[in-house]
């Protein structure tokens, strides 16, 4: 019972958003999406939940059609990053009421996991929305992905605006509930170090195309910082992808990713460190800001 | 089990070297469950997936086995077991970097041998 995307082509008056995405999210794991602003990240996943049409391209969940399949979309849940201001309409409705019309249309909604999670928040939900803080709303996104209870469940930036407990809180929550439930989740987020260790699989969206798409500690193995004398570390390099080069004098530092069977020339003198996840996405999609700074 | 983690070795790793440093200080006793991976992945915040490999591993070395329905238990001579790999790997992994920064430093193996002679244990 996959959720599978096949060339989803996305164009905004004439602009390609997205370009030959394809992608297949297995039942049962945790994905991170990571990309910049702009990548494409939220037009992707309201394209896999079927709330908005590819211009080319299908997705697919165990076979079927998402689009307009009302079998298939009980499955999906995208919590949206919510936006309460004045044109938005959301504003005025009060927080409780967001959530009411949440539980109708999620049918599996489960009710003592809401009071449980507005509890833990401690959030006022007799406010109207438009009062809500940036870190509210997202609680909110928080306890509708959670209290829906969709086997492949999609958050886009669910710890915007969250101070660092409730970021932790955040994590542990989604860990007991994927324990509990084995359910799918696919998580969005800028905070990538923090959601590192907890996302099974990683994706990383660029520029509208997808650059990796894995095991996230296979990925990050993938990759090392070598530094040393320039000669040295461009010798020790030779033939192996590397990106984000930085020079200082005589001294060097460049970012590797290693491909099966391939390994960095030990013989010379120089620093191999292992990078996180967070340096490696930078090295890897942070090359062009960097030249232009 | 309550280190904290770095980033300098894949998070598996950790976990399984965490484990045997437990099982080293009698933390954790021989024929005594540890901890599920559920209880690891929330208590570090990390994927089940990435906490059940860590014990993977240490069930492939018969340091921990399972008992069916009930969970993961400290193997009867797994200290010994884990005592005798980490002083077999002692060498390599702590001499070896020791006498590489003693050769660019020039210290000679002689020097050496007293700063160790005089250093208490």
């Amino acid at each position: 019972m996959s959720l599978i995307c096949e060339n989803i082509v996305k164009t905004y008056s004439g602009k390609e958003v997205l370009r030959q995405v394809s992608l297949e999210l297995q039942p049962g794991k945790i994905y991170g999406l990571i990309g910049r602003n702009g990548a494409g990240k939220t037009t992707l996943l309201s394209i896999l939940t079927a709330q908005n049409p590819a211009t080319q391209g299908t997705v697919s969940l165990d076979g079927q059609p998402v689009w307009e399949n009302r079998a298939s979309l009980k499955q999906l849940c995208f919590s949206r990053e919510l936006n309460a201001n004045a044109e938005s309409g959301l504003a005025s409705m009060k927080a409780k009421e967001y959530l009411r019309i949440a539980a109708t249309y999620y049918e599996g909604w489960d009710k003592d996991l809401e009071k449980r999670l507005i509890q833990l928040f401690a959030l006022d939900v007799k406010k109207k929305m438009g009062k809500l803080s940036k870190g509210m709303l997202s609680m909110i996104t928080i306890i509708v992905a959670l209290c829906a209870k969709a086997p492949y469940t999609f958050l886009d930036e669910p710890v915007a605006g969250l101070d660092v407990v409730a970021r932790e809180q955040f994590y542990r929550l989604l860990l007991e509930e994927y324990a509990a439930t084995g359910r799918t989740f696919l998580i969005s987020t800028h905070i990538i170090e923090e959601a590192a260790d907890v996302l099974e699989d990683v994706i990383i969206l660029h520029e509208g195309k997808i650059l990796v798409t894995g095991n996230t500690q296979a990925f990050v193995d993938s990759a090392c910082h070598v530094s040393g004398r320039a000669e040295e570390v461009d010798a020790a390099v030779a033939g192996l992808e590397t990106h984000y080069p930085e020079t200082i004098g005589r001294s060097k530092g460049v970012t590797v990713f290693l491909k099966p069977g391939q390994s960095i020339d030990g013989s010379r003198d120089v620093s191999i460190q292992p990078v996180n996840l967070q340096r490696a996405f930078v090295a890897l999609c942070g090359e062009e800001a960097r030249h232009e700074a | 089990m309550n280190e904290r983690l770095t980033e300098q070795k894949s998070i598996y790793l950790q976990i399984s070297e965490m484990i045997e440093t437990d099982i080293l200080r009698e933390i954790l006793l021989e024929e005594e469950q540890v901890p599920s991976t559920n209880e690891l992945a929330k208590l570090y915040t990390i994927n089940p997936a990435t906490a059940a490999k860590g014990v993977g591993l240490l069930v492939d070395e018969d340091i921990l086995y399972k008992r069916r329905g009930i969970g993961m238990f400290v193997s009867k001579g797994a200290r010994e077991k884990i005592l005798a790999k980490r002083r077999a790997a002692f060498a390599e992994n702590h001499i070896a970097p020791l006498l590489a920064e003693a050769r660019s430093l020039g210290i000679s193996k002689e020097e050496l041998l007293n700063m160790i002679g005089e250093s208490s244990i």
